[in-house]
């Protein structure tokens, strides 16, 4: 499966984001980045299906939401940023 | 036991508070410090609180609601924040020592907006005039923890932000029974407790951030940006070092969806139904001072009084021996008390809950009335 990682500046944030998505009927789920991922050290994402990302992104920025950055996961271990 | 001290804490709480404190513990570990269950479990609850405060505040942001341990950790860092040392600073002559202290530390040059008790409008212009001084920011107490009385917030509020003025408001005596309206009042930070008027346990608190600046009181660990050595520079975060009270956090949930549930308003009326109830027994005794506002919607559920004749803490005791809990002295806001002239003797104060009952204000009248030389 593929799925899309959105870091968040904080698990607060991350939490808005899905509260977000889920209100909009997107399936999110919060969790800590993958270490490889993380440039500051500890922070939070909101997990998406792959076919979500497009209307996860009209929604959140609908909102005022923007995440820092998005990776996508194709496999374990295996990240690759998107340009936003 | 009569308890009427609610204005120090509520000691009768809605049954969910416990349960959920006692629920807390032993469930819910630190959020945001791991990705298992407990962690997970604790983030729930952090973020449903932060919502459910953001709801009944009028805040449009959760971010944007802080944990603090109490009303002066929250209001030590809004005015540390704004205030440097040695800048102008604007309060109203009603503020606690939660205020004033921090200010004298910082060696703040502290200008009163000084009005009678119970005027609200002398007090906003007391407050107008002293806005042409441009302070660096003003500092008002919602409701004054001796006097019950309530400061014209929503209109200071207003002239705070004509001229451009932060604003830091104490919501220890309001939130729960007045509208507190953080984004529409535009106020900079609103600090208040979590165990008085929000029915929470105490040892947790909330400050809700209006603007960009703030400075953290305590740094240390957050779960997040951790290679870096300064503070996160995004809230909540940036203002909440250290491990979560969870059990507080989790208390004070219930405690916000009690108050919720009721409505602020029918807390209010049920408060000031009984404030009138004991102000129409007391005013007909003798030797007694009271400080009731001559319209009451003017004064919350805070009602001091004097025994002419007795000192007020043998008042206090004289009461507690006959069963009514209540605080006699200068209740940490020696300021107030030299704003209402009773500096020297103290007052002994009466504070309301939405547990009391016009049968306890009753049987309270009648034990003062006893101790004043005479039964109602």
């Amino acid at each position: 499966m593929v799925y899309y990682l959105m870091v968040c500046r904080s698990l607060t944030y991350a939490q808005r984001t899905a509260a977000m998505l889920e209100r909009a009927g997107i399936t999110a789920r919060v969790l800590r980045s993958p270490k490889v991922i993380d440039r500051e050290g500890c922070s939070h994402c909101v997990k998406i299906a792959e076919r979500s990302l497009t209307p996860s992104l009209v929604v959140l920025n609908r909102v005022g939401l923007t995440p820092r950055r998005i990776f996508l996961q194709a496999g374990e271990g295996d990240y690759r940023e998107v340009g936003l | 036991m009569i308890y009427l001290d609610s204005a120090a804490t509520t000691l009768q709480k809605p049954p969910s508070v416990a349960r959920s404190m006692a629920w807390a513990v032993g469930r819910l570990a630190s959020p945001g410090r791991g990705g298992h269950l407990p962690a997970q479990r604790a983030a729930k609850v952090a973020f449903a609180c932060r919502q459910a405060a953001a709801e009944l505040f009028g805040v449009d942001n959760p971010e944007r609601v802080i944990f603090t341990s109490s009303a002066t950790h929250g209001l030590n860092i809004a005015i540390r924040s704004l205030v440097s040392p040695g800048a102008r600073v604007l309060i109203s002559g009603w503020e606690h020592n939660a205020v004033t202290r921090p200010l004298h530390r910082l060696g703040a040059e502290v200008a009163v907006a000084q009005a009678p008790l119970f005027d609200g409008q002398a007090q906003l212009e007391a407050f107008a005039r002293g806005l042409e001084q441009r302070p660096a920011a003003v500092i008002c107490t919602h409701v004054s923890n001796v006097f019950g009385a309530i400061l014209p917030v929503g209109d200071l509020a207003e002239l705070c932000r004509d001229r451009g003025v932060p604003l830091i408001v104490d919501a220890s005596q309001s939130a729960g029974c007045l509208p507190v309206e953080q984004d529409k009042w535009g106020a900079a930070f609103v600090a208040m407790p979590g165990h008085k008027g929000l029915y929470g346990p105490q040892g947790i608190g909330l400050l809700l951030c209006g603007g960009e600046k703030w400075v953290p009181l305590l740094e240390g660990g957050t779960g997040s940006s951790s290679a870096l050595q300064t503070m996160p520079d995004f809230l909540p975060d940036g203002l909440e070092a250290g491990t979560h009270n969870m059990p507080g956090i989790a208390g004070l949930l219930a405690g916000l969806r009690y108050v919720a549930g009721r409505g602020t308003g029918a807390i209010l009326r049920k408060e000031r139904e009984l404030l009138a109830r004991a102000v129409r027994g007391l005013e007909t005794l003798p030797n007694l001072t009271l400080f009731a506002a001559p319209a009451g919607e003017r004064q919350g559920g805070v009602l001091s009084f004097q025994v002419k004749g007795m000192d007020c803490e043998e008042v206090g005791e004289r009461l507690s021996r006959r069963g009514i809990a209540l605080r006699a002295g200068l209740h940490c806001a020696p300021l107030a008390h030299s704003s209402a002239g009773t500096l020297a003797e103290g007052t002994v104060r009466a504070s309301l809950s939405d547990f009391n009952t016009p049968a306890e204000v009753d049987r309270f009248v009648w034990e003062v009335g006893r101790l004043a030389g005479r039964q109602p």
